[in-house]
């Protein structure tokens, strides 16, 4: 049951991320809501837990690019697993911290999901343009996280949720 | 030591996970797993319409504060207003501009004398890579991929793909988007591609006669991908390039993607 609820509410971020976030677009780029719960998810739960909830974002973020199933699961992956890297080395009551594997992690991402595009024969944005969509991307999403980290703190005070939900 | 297990379990599911998503890309990227994929993409189509529906009547309360939303009403309906009138402006200076044979082929009525299916834009593209948007109608309601989408104001991209009921349309906006284009006053011809802020043009140079800011652009129907005669946009700047071919220039679109929310896709054009 809380596997369930925690993908609707995965389900309700996607469809946020397509549906509202592009109004807040700055810089060519709109926040990556389903990467920032994904770090989010990664640094208060540890990396299987991210990794699990990497898949099912991609998979929803690929339901709605063009293309084929499975280049944004592999690019959350990446953000996962790098944050999970830097989970592992760092202290991680800091702030700043989170801040910097969002924007490692959103390279990662960026760059994952370009070269699988790329491999997969689908459209890439020139090299120049997609630098300057990653730098925004990554900074953009790097001040999203600490946000998404007190909203899921709090969460794991009342109960761990998806932690539990993806074990 | 029990760490560095962990790191290395950690490691073999990332792995593990990645082949994995790598080899449905693969296998979803089949023809024979076309129509499964284009279900699947459909299958969203209704919770983006019911989302992009709470998003609009979350605007609509937010804008009730202090009549914002009468205002904001009208100027809905100046800015349609006006983006008529602009229109009918470009079709007269590109019609008044060119010869009688090709004021034929221009005549802009003619595209929109096509037939057209009216579609609801209920999501956008997941990240800035690809400048998408997703409508709520599909192969059910007579789109294919390839044809062209448009709105009153003029030109928005492509069907990318398309599910029983619900397609992915490529704008302009895409990095990935090329559209040749002639210039409604010069009459100089060019191709424009996207970019993250502003669609940008190559206009070719000819003897005496060079691209000015103000200028339109409308679609040339060269190469068979677009019809002729749809707008594109204004020149909002142009850099001269001496040394160069061509000159570049920035054009104002005449379609903010953030605020497209109804469009209209042509069903009896072919591209070639």
């Amino acid at each position: 049951m809380k596997r369930l609820a925690a993908a609707a509410l995965m389900l309700a971020t996607i469809l946020v991320q397509v549906t509202w976030a592009p109004r807040l677009t700055v810089a060519g780029v709109f926040p990556n809501l389903a990467l920032v719960v994904v770090i989010a998810i990664t640094w208060t739960g540890g990396v299987r837990s991210g990794m699990a909830w990497a898949c099912v974002a991609g998979l929803m973020l690929d339901l709605t690019a063009p293309g084929p199933l499975g280049p944004h699961a592999v690019a959350l992956l990446a953000g996962a697993y790098l944050t999970g890297f830097w989970t592992r080395n760092v202290d991680r009551a800091s702030v700043l911290h989170p801040m910097l594997a969002a924007a490692a992690g959103t390279a990662a991402y960026s760059i994952i999901l370009v070269a699988a595009d790329d491999t997969l024969g689908l459209p890439v944005p020139p090299l120049g343009v997609a630098m300057q969509l990653l730098v925004a991307a990554s900074v953009y999403n790097a001040v999203l996280v600490p946000v998404a980290l007190l909203i899921f703190r709090g969460r794991q005070a009342g109960g761990p949720a998806i932690r539990a939900s993806s074990a | 030591m029990y760490g560095r297990r962990s790191q290395s379990r950690s490691t073999g599911l990332f792995l593990v996970l990645c082949a994995s998503m790598l080899l449905l890309a693969m296998l979803s990227e089949q023809s024979w797993a076309a129509p499964a994929r284009g279900v699947a993409k459909s299958a969203l189509a209704p919770f983006e319409s019911a989302m992009t529906h709470v998003a609009a009547n979350v605007d609509r309360v937010t804008a009730a504060l202090g009549d914002v939303s009468a205002l904001r009403a009208e100027n809905q309906r100046l800015k349609t207003a006006d983006e008529a009138l602009r229109r009918q402006v470009v079709e007269l200076n590109a019609a008044a501009k060119e010869n009688a044979t090709l004021r034929q082929a221009l005549d802009f009525e003619r595209s929109f004398g096509h037939r057209m299916v009216a579609a609801q834009v209920v999501g956008r593209g997941p990240d800035g890579f690809s400048r998408t948007l997703q409508i709520d109608r599909g192969t059910s309601d007579g789109v294919q991929p390839g044809m062209i989408v448009t709105t009153g104001a003029g030109l928005v991209g492509r069907v990318r793909e398309a599910g029983p009921h619900g397609s992915i349309v490529q704008t302009l906006g895409d990095p990935q988007s090329r559209v040749n284009v002639f210039l409604s006053k010069s009459g100089l011809q060019g191709t424009v591609t996207g970019g993250p802020a502003a669609l940008q043009l190559d206009v070719e140079h000819s003897l005496g006669i060079a691209a000015s800011s103000g200028e339109w652009a409308l679609t040339s129907g060269v190469g068979g991908g677009y019809p002729r005669g749809l707008v594109v946009g204004e020149l909002a700047s142009v850099t001269h390039r001496p040394s160069s071919t061509s000159d570049q220039a920035l054009i104002a679109w005449v379609n903010d993607p953030t605020g497209i929310s109804f469009v209209l896709v042509i069903t009896d054009f072919v591209p070639s």
